[in-house]
């Protein structure tokens, strides 16, 4: 039961992790109309940030994940000005194979420029706070306490942020209908930039959040990046409340699945390709999502 | 000169230099040669797929490895003779790619570029996972075609591959399949409108680029001797998009010279280590930013220009305009 309990709990973290990257790749999506195939790198781009702002301007773990969440919005807004923006234009004809090719580059170029700079060793940043909580059966380290909280606290702002604030009902306006938000005085470009800045500084976050629970690595974001897709797909492409418990249900069934299946190699291996599985049956089957929002059907 | 006929004499220039090569270089170019065929093949297809088709595929290096891994264990598992083993492979190249042509039959953009990234990587799991069929990480020895050290005999039987996959492709895009597929990808619901059975045509364009990626990957399992997962990592399958775009993606030569040029450029440049590599992302995004259909075409045009007489040329402009 207590192995049952320290699975369970360790999933739970990992999947608010998964959910926070998947949340950042969901607001992209939804008001860009563009799957971020670049996302995992900004994953990884966070945790670096975060480990070099508190390695070199000695600031506190905590201010290190927020200092790495505004250098990735400031990254994402002007990857999306430079590269991404041309794409709304008649300059580009198929839309949907450009958005792919230039994110999918953008992996490309800064995964191997993190190998280069930060080299292919893994770096461990400072603890938030060492030591661990230990209740009964349970013992869950710090970090990992730490890591969960601040990601309930990042998607909870993140929820509140897109239903209360007016910028934020904006990007949902934009995310429901460009032409509708246009008409009632809202500039779709503007909304397509801050979604992208949003959804970069979200991948940041989770970044550096779990970074000093597991290493810093160059490849760290590769896994997270196919989780994120598994979850946005499961989620129904587009929304919050669905890459949230979408993420959870992720991170609950690998932990749980590496935990009980006897063969180590093939439980890893088979948990990683559940999660595949559960997209393409969703894509085939219900492509909306299992908590997908109408509006955002399948063109 | 006619523009057809100077990429004609482009492409046949080419192809004497790459004729010819094996007399000038050293046995290790000729082995990254031999190499660079595979990535030739995988390119070429694949911007049939994507380019001409519109199914943007991240599933391509997957047939790869499906047609390395069955002509393998076909002939270690099932004791056929190796020639068997590769027809078994293509056949089975040629079901899988149908039965995933119909499943992503209304897929689109994202969603189909996410299906198929999540086929490819459970299969690549699955290659990882049964280490007693495919030994795993620790790769799966596979024997030679011909006798003997040399590796001119592959770099010969890589450059017919390719020659005899692109003037099937050539073929196939000539004849009205090729009008129906491009029609497919600029609006499936017109092309669909005006007659044409897209289900078919989608589920034929999966069948050949699988079929050519799967002899593509056949080719290279026999020549380099081992296989692993590893050739159907999703870096792999960049690297093939990569080659495609910047040589050009609604271009099968340029696909072709692109894979070669890149793959040559990132040999020749080990020294530098994954500079090399930020490079060529760096090359991707500008590419796609600024020359969609990729330097090739845009070679082929500036050629062209160099060719024309100017009076014709303001002739057939006056035409053109």
């Amino acid at each position: 039961m207590s192995y049952f309990l320290l699975l369970a709990v360790n999933g739970l973290v990992v999947g608010l992790i998964y959910a926070l990257v998947a949340s950042g790749l969901t607001l992209v999506f939804s008001v860009l109309k563009v799957v971020n195939f670049g996302h995992g790198s900004l994953y990884m781009l966070g945790g670096y940030a975060s480990y070099y702002l508190i390695s070199g301007l000695g600031l506190h773990p905590l201010l290190g994940v927020v200092g790495a969440m505004v250098a990735l919005f400031v990254f994402g807004v002007v990857f999306e000005r430079l590269v991404i923006a041309p794409m709304y234009t008649d300059k580009v004809e198929r839309k949907d194979e450009y958005a792919i090719i230039v994110t999918f580059g953008l992996t490309i170029l800064i995964t191997n420029l993190a190998l280069v700079v930060f080299g292919p060793f893994a770096k461990s940043p400072p603890s938030f706070m060492t030591g661990a909580l230990i209740a009964g059966p349970l013992i869950l380290p710090y970090d990992r306490l730490i890591a969960a909280i601040a990601a309930v606290v990042l998607l909870v702002g993140l929820s509140l942020f897109l239903k209360r604030t007016a910028l934020g009902q904006a990007l949902d306006a934009v995310s429901q209908s460009r032409e509708s938000a246009a008409v009632i005085g809202i500039d779709p470009k503007r909304m397509y930039t801050v979604a992208f800045g949003l959804g970069s500084a979200l991948a940041g976050g989770a970044g550096a959040l779990i970074a000093p629970v597991f290493a810093l690595s160059p490849s760290m974001g590769d896994l997270p990046a196919v989780q994120a897709f598994i979850i946005i797909v499961l989620g129904g492409m587009g929304s919050v409340g669905g890459s949230i418990a979408g993420g959870i249900l992720l991170g609950l069934v690998q932990s749980l699945g590496v935990g009980y299946l006897p063969d180590p190699n093939r439980a890893l291996a088979y948990t990683q390709a559940f999660g595949a599985l559960l997209l393409i049956v969703t894509l085939l089957v219900r492509p909306t999502g299992l908590f997908g929002r109408s509006h955002l059907r399948l063109e | 000169m006619g523009s057809l006929s100077v990429s004609r004499a482009l492409q046949a220039v080419l192809l004497v230099v790459a004729l010819f090569l094996p007399l000038a270089a050293g046995p290790y170019w000729i082995h990254v040669g031999a190499i660079a065929w595979y990535y030739a093949m995988l390119a070429a297809s694949w911007a049939l797929l994507a380019g001409f088709a519109g199914q943007f595929s991240f599933a391509h290096v997957a047939f790869a490895a499906l047609g390395g891994y069955a002509s393998a264990l076909g002939v270690s598992l099932l004791g056929l003779p190796p020639a068997v083993s590769m027809v078994f492979a293509i056949v089975l190249a040629i079901v899988t790619g149908a039965l995933i042509g119909a499943l992503v039959l209304r897929l689109s953009g994202p969603y189909l570029a996410l299906f198929t990234l999540a086929i490819s990587e459970i299969f690549r799991l699955i290659l990882v996972a049964e280490e007693d069929l495919t030994r795993g990480m620790l790769g799966l020895p596979v024997p030679g075609l011909f006798s003997g050290q040399s590796d001119v005999p592959y770099y010969y039987l890589g450059l017919a591959l390719v020659v005899a996959a692109l003037l099937a492709m050539n073929w196939l895009l000539s004849t009205r399949v090729g009008l129906f597929l491009r029609a497919i990808r600029e609006d499936e619901g017109a092309a669909r409108a005006s007659g044409i059975d897209t289900t078919r045509y989608k589920i034929l364009v999966f069948v050949v680029t699988s079929v050519i990626a799967a002899i593509a990957g056949i080719y290279y399992g026999h020549f380099i001797g081992i296989l692993t997962p590893n050739i159907a990592i999703l870096p792999e399958m960049g690297l093939v998009i990569a080659m495609a775009v910047i040589g050009g993606i609604e271009s099968l030569p340029g696909a072709v010279i692109g894979a070669v040029v890149v793959f040559l450029l990132s040999e020749s440049l080990r020294a530098y280590g994954e500079w090399r590599f930020v490079l060529m992302g760096l090359a991707l995004i500008l590419v796609q930013r600024f020359a969609q259909n990729g330097l090739y075409p845009m070679i082929e045009q500036w050629s062209r220009t160099r060719a024309r007489p100017r009076a014709a040329a303001s002739v057939e402009d006056r035409h053109a305009g």
